[in-house]
């Protein structure tokens, strides 16, 4: 009991420095475990020695969705499922904007069921707009496992060899009804390198555990939205290619933009070769577009694999977005504040230092906060005081 | 690393150390200075094997002449086979530290079922079977009859070892029972008599309780194992009923018909040796009437571990005259055996004390305490001289025999129950007589007596003090050890109502009670919805749980749960059990998910360990008391009044908060490991039952845990659950698990010093 009064001084400390108030809870060292280990989850995003690792960046995904009974729970506010659709619809966004060349895929899971909700395709607006619809269903009896992942592994087994196969698998229930051997399936998708991630929303369950071990994937169970928030965004980024997928050149087109101005006689509109399968929604006739170098057939979006040739179709911001990736800014150093000797204000947001760590950037020396630090490395990707002190930044 | 244990240089097989390893080892020098014996209660899953053996081995080998040798009692097969292997890597590491090749003999000795390599024998099934095949090729006159007639069969195993394996003692080294078997393959000799013979000699001995617990078999192999020796008696929370079982005796109608045919045997066979070597039977005669002298020698010299069934007296008398010839021997038999038939045909239920047992004895039909009380000794003398081979045959005999001797002998301690039927079964005549003993510091006694350290230990010891006093010895050190834990890996609730405020209780007035059942379903059913993988349920008793069982089928409980987990249900039947837990544990690894339904006190609650996803939660509905109208409880617990100052409800309660804790203790098997602990019962949050628990799982007792709903629980459950599902990473260095620097830092050593709780 001696112990207690220590615990308590701790637990009050880890609770300064978190940026969302957990949920109140009478044995408070057990939550000040908690929040040190999440809050070192959130240091070590930053700190993975990406290096000089290959990323796979382009990526193949498929989303598990379970949509079984247990979804209706009320723990996730309103239920499990509103709340999970929700966060999947920003997922889908920040997925196609930190990977742009890369595909997805959703399947959800229920009474002992699985089917498609999209297929494998590169456009978030179809797979936001299913979600959306996807809210009204009714969540009834058992997900299956075994089945939502051979559904996904009859798609990934045809992707190419130099791009990602990945499920990510949002897993609700604590069972699963398959119908034959998981494990037979488990050594199958190892050895097509299909990399399995599960997000529990309710507990650790044992096949998850093995699922993900075998086949490389991560493990994770939420405690609550923010953290459910942050474990999606983990996944976001990609993650380092096995050594052992394979290498090859891609052919790629960069259509250029051309507007056809309106007074030129010869500009008709025409139809977006995209739009040519839905069913006549939206402003199909346009005047611009992306022509397709190899067919010139038009896009009004990119990225997008021409449907006429097969091309893949990005433009240079998407390359270079992605590029990022394969350069991130070095891990700042964290030094104790008691420690550091210079000025306590940070050089991101000019606060003053008040956290017990500040983080030092080892190419220009200055010091951030641990907001700043993180935000420098998720959303900027370059140190801003390195970019200020240089007059010609180099390249991104 | 190598550890300064309060002056002694330990060399502990591993980088990193638990702080309560080091605590304990602490407790363990100190006894073993003392030359005293002690009680530390250590929670699973903490290294309590890898300390001990560490501590012990170091003890021997800084003082070889004030610890000669480790005996290492555990209770089954595989739990032996462990302590070898951990004791293995010890000795590798201390041939690495050191760089020379010890001369340490270590070994494990089971039953000849376990160790035999011949061909035939070895293939049959039963333990039974095969001590008596082994007897029928190995005894002494089987293989004098060889030597005049060599289609008679011996096992050539035995013989190359009688010739040569007890002039070179076995190389130093461990053997499990697995390298005993090798070894006797490639040398051809005998693996079990190797090993019986080896721990004479052997450093270490691991082998089960019943070696040293049991008279019958301890007589055999124990007896010259040497005084400077230290006993542990691992997973101990139960040895007081071994102790008892060791020294009862049940007699039924069947015993009493095997032995009429048994008597006959000895007859004829006696009538059939006078008729050609009458010389034999007179050889015996004489000797008996040298009296065991031998014995008394021996015993007086310090030499044996002394036999309870051999009592003192028996060896400084000669055996008296009227059974000291076979024939008067066979006929005295009889005489018993036609007394016990007729104490066996009551009408109701009979209970007396082994003098009033007597009195009737001599009264009916002239049989004197004398004689009874060498009964089992003249039994084996004529076995020896009739030279019949196959012992097993003659246990019911033996038994008569064991019985006349032992009710003879001891006036106190001991009761007769005669029963005519059972209790459930009123209608079918099952008559048993039960010699039950009823203190269980008569068969430990000699053990204590004779070596001078004994240990017990075990995961659940508490309360400790009780220990001392049922087994009467006065321990030197006592002391329970906490589990210092990086995170709150065990999460204990208490459950004592239902959503509808009914209290829920399995006490006896209200376990009928429809809303009680009703609220341990819906436990049973919210908890199958929030715990992953597997739960353990245990139930006070087998009738207990098949009551709310049916009833919960009735009341469609049993369906709803079957919506979220597979149930499996343990039996008495022991083929039927295992394979309940196979098919359980199957459904555990593929995601289904299971519930084990069982009964405290049943084997699962004892020797089957559920880590990690095996048993996420276990709930004990209700507190598992023992049947209180059994009439041998009743009998001991007046005993241990008068003799011991145990009040009756000290000791009940005692007894089902240890199988309470045994239950529950199952979850946990290691610092990695987690899971929920679930009393379902109102009278758990009481001070008396809750203070009985081990002080590892009592820490974590909190109040705001005590006399929860079954909606609060559920949501405790999902947070703890959630808690336990993050990530678990190396954290516990310096914490619960320390590097040699950090051992020796003062602030360390102060807390070290709070883990173990002297009593």
């Amino acid at each position: 009991m001696d112990e207690e009064p220590e615990r308590a001084k701790r637990w009050e400390g880890g609770y300064e420095r978190t940026w969302e108030i957990l949920k109140e809870d009478e044995s408070g060292s057990l939550k000040a475990t908690v929040e040190n280990i999440l809050f070192k989850a959130k240091r070590k995003r930053v700190f993975e020695p990406h290096g000089q690792v290959r990323l796979g960046m382009m990526r193949h995904l498929y989303v598990v969705v379970d949509t079984s009974r247990t979804m209706e729970d009320q723990d996730l506010k309103p239920n499990r499922l509103t709340s999970t659709l929700k966060l999947l619809e920003y997922f889908v966004e920040e997925y196609f904007d930190q990977n742009p060349i890369s595909q997805m895929g959703i399947i959800t899971t229920k009474n002992k069921r699985a089917e498609k909700l999209t297929d494998l395709a590169g456009n978030p607006k179809k797979h936001i707009a299913d979600l959306k619809k996807a809210k009204d269903t009714t969540c009834v009896g058992e997900p299956s496992l075994y089945n939502s992942l051979s559904l996904a592994m009859q798609t990934l087994r045809h992707m190419p060899g130099h791009a990602s196969r990945e499920v990510l698998v949002i897993f609700s229930s604590l069972t699963t009804c398959d119908p034959a051997n998981i494990y037979e399936l488990i050594k199958s998708l190892k050895a097509l390198k299909i990399r399995v991630s599960v997000i529990g929303l309710s507990a650790e369950v044992r096949v998850c555990t093995v699922l993900t071990r075998e086949t490389g994937g991560t493990y994770h169970v939420i405690l609550d939205e923010s953290h459910y928030k942050e474990l999606l965004q983990y996944h976001v980024k990609p993650h380092p290619a096995s050594s052992s997928s394979e290498c090859s050149l891609i052919r790629m087109g960069f259509p250029q933009h051309t507007i056809a101005s309106t007074c030129d006689q010869d500009s008709k509109p025409s139809f977006s070769m995209a739009h040519l399968d839905s069913s006549g929604s939206g402003p199909s006739l346009t005047l611009g577009g992306y022509y397709c170098p190899q067919c010139r057939a038009k896009y009004t979006e990119l990225p997008v694999e021409c449907k006429v040739c097969g091309l893949t179709l990005v433009s240079a911001p998407h390359l270079a977005r992605s590029f990022h990736h394969l350069f991130p800014l070095d891990p700042f150093t964290e030094t104790p504040l008691q420690d550091y000797q210079g000025e306590k204000f940070c050089q991101g947001c000019q606060g003053e230092l008040k956290d017990q760590n500040v983080y030092m950037c080892t190419s220009c020396q200055c010091v951030f906060c641990v907001e700043c630090d993180l935000f420098i490395h998720e959303s900027l990707h370059c140190c801003p005081s390195c970019i200020h002190s240089q007059p010609n930044p180099p390249g991104i | 690393c190598r550890l300064n244990i309060d002056g002694l240089l330990v060399y502990f097989p591993y980088d990193y150390i638990y702080p309560e390893q080091y605590s304990y080892m602490l407790e363990l020098k100190r006894t073993l200075d003392a030359k005293g014996h002690g009680a530390l209660e250590m929670p699973s899953g903490t290294g309590k094997t890898v300390s001990l053996l560490s501590l012990i081995v170091a003890y021997q080998r800084a003082f070889p002449l004030e610890v000669t040798k480790l005996i290492y009692c555990s209770r089954t097969v595989p739990e032996i086979e462990k302590v070898v292997e951990e004791l293995r890597r010890l000795i590798d590491f201390y041939e690495k530290e050191t760089g020379e090749r010890s001369s340490f003999l270590a070994l494990a000795l089971s039953s000849r079922k376990n160790l035999c390599v011949h061909p035939e024998v070895s293939s049959l099934r039963f333990g039974k079977e095969v001590d008596g095949k082994c007897h029928s090729l190995t005894a002494s006159y089987i293989r004098a009859q060889r030597h005049s007639d060599s289609s008679v069969q011996t096992c050539r195993f035995y013989e190359e070892f009688d010739a040569l394996g007890r002039q070179v003692p076995l190389p130093a080294g461990i053997y499990n029972l697995d390298d005993l078997k090798s070894f006797g393959r490639r040398r051809g000799w005998c693996p079990y008599y190797l090993a019986r013979y080896s721990i004479l000699h052997a450093n270490v001995v691991v082998y089960s309780y019943h070696y040293l617990l049991d008279p019958k078999i301890a007589d055999l192999v124990s007896k010259e194992l040497a005084k400077k020796s230290v006993v542990v008696f691992d997973e101990a929370h139960n040895i007081d009923n071994v102790c008892i079982d060791s020294m009862s005796v049940n007699i039924t109608r069947r015993t009493l018909d095997r032995t009429q045919s048994n008597i006959e045997t000895l007859q004829n066979t006696i009538q059939r040796i006078k008729d050609t070597d009458a010389s034999r039977l007179q050889e015996e005669y004489r000797r008996l009437v040298e009296g065991l002298k031998e014995a008394n020698v021996a015993r007086e010299t310090d030499v044996y571990l002394s036999n309870p069934v051999l009592p003192d007296e028996i060896l400084q008398e000669a055996v008296p005259g009227s059974i000291r010839s076979a024939e008067h021997f066979v006929g005295f038999l009889k005489r018993l055996l036609e007394y016990l038939k007729s104490r066996l045909r009551v009408q109701h239920v009979v209970q007396e004390s082994p003098p009033q047992f007597l009195k009737d004895a001599f009264e009916k039909v002239c049989i004197d305490r004398k004689p009874l009380r060498f009964c089992a000794e003249r039994l084996r003398s004529l076995l020896r001289t009739l030279e019949i081979a196959d012992i097993a045959d003659f246990s019911a005999v033996t038994l008569i025999s064991n019985f006349a001797t032992l009710v003879s002998t001891y006036s106190k301690g001991f009761t007769i129950i005669i029963e005519p039927f059972e209790d459930r079964t009123p209608s079918i005549a099952n008559p048993i007589l039960h010699f039950s003993c009823m203190d269980s510091s008569i068969a430990i006694k000699p053990v204590f007596e004779r070596f001078q350290t004994v240990i017990i230990t075990s995961g659940t010891l508490s309360p400790l003090d009780i220990y001392p006093k049922i087994l009467d010895f006065r321990p030197v050190t006592m002391a329970s050890f906490t589990m210092t834990l990086a995170r709150a890996c065990l999460c204990p609730l208490i459950v004592g109502r239902g959503n509808d405020q009914v209290a829920i209780s399995s006490k006896f007035e209200t376990r009928e009670d429809i809303a009680v059942i009703r609220n341990y379903g819906n436990l049973l059913l919210e908890m199958s919805s929030v715990v992953p993988d597997g739960i353990v349920a245990f139930f006070t008793s087998y009738q207990y749980m098949e009551n709310i069982v049916a009833s919960w089928y009735e009341q469609g409980i049993l369906e709803n749960i079957q919506r979220n987990k597979l149930i499996f249900i343990e039996t008495q039947d022991a083929a039927e059990t295992s394979m309940a837990l196979e098919k359980y544990q199957e459904a555990c690894e593929n995601g289904r998910g299971a519930i084990l339904l069982s009964v405290a006190r049943g084997k699962v609650s004892e020797g089957i360990d559920f880590v990690h996803h095996f048993g996420r939660a276990v709930i004990m509905f209700g507190v598992p008391y023992v049947y209180t109208q059994s009439r041998l409880l009743k009998a001991r617990l007046e005993y241990l009044r008068d003799q011991f100052q145990i009040r009756e409800n000290d000791f009940l309660t005692f007894d089902a908060m240890r199988h309470a804790a045994q239950c529950v203790g199952r979850v946990i098997r290691g610092k990695t490991d987690y899971g929920l602990m679930i009393f379902a019962d109102k009278r758990y949050a009481r001070a008396d039952k809750r203070g009985k628990l081990p002080r590892w799982i009592q820490e974590h007792i909190t109040d705001s845990s005590l006399n929860l709903t079954i909606d609060e629980t559920v949501q405790l459950s999902k947070h703890f659950l959630r808690d336990m599902a993050q990530p678990f990473k190396e954290d516990q260095l310096g914490l619960s698990l320390l590097t040699l620097d950090q051992l020796q830092s003062e602030e360390m050593l102060k807390k070290i010093a709070q883990i173990a709780h002297q009593i």
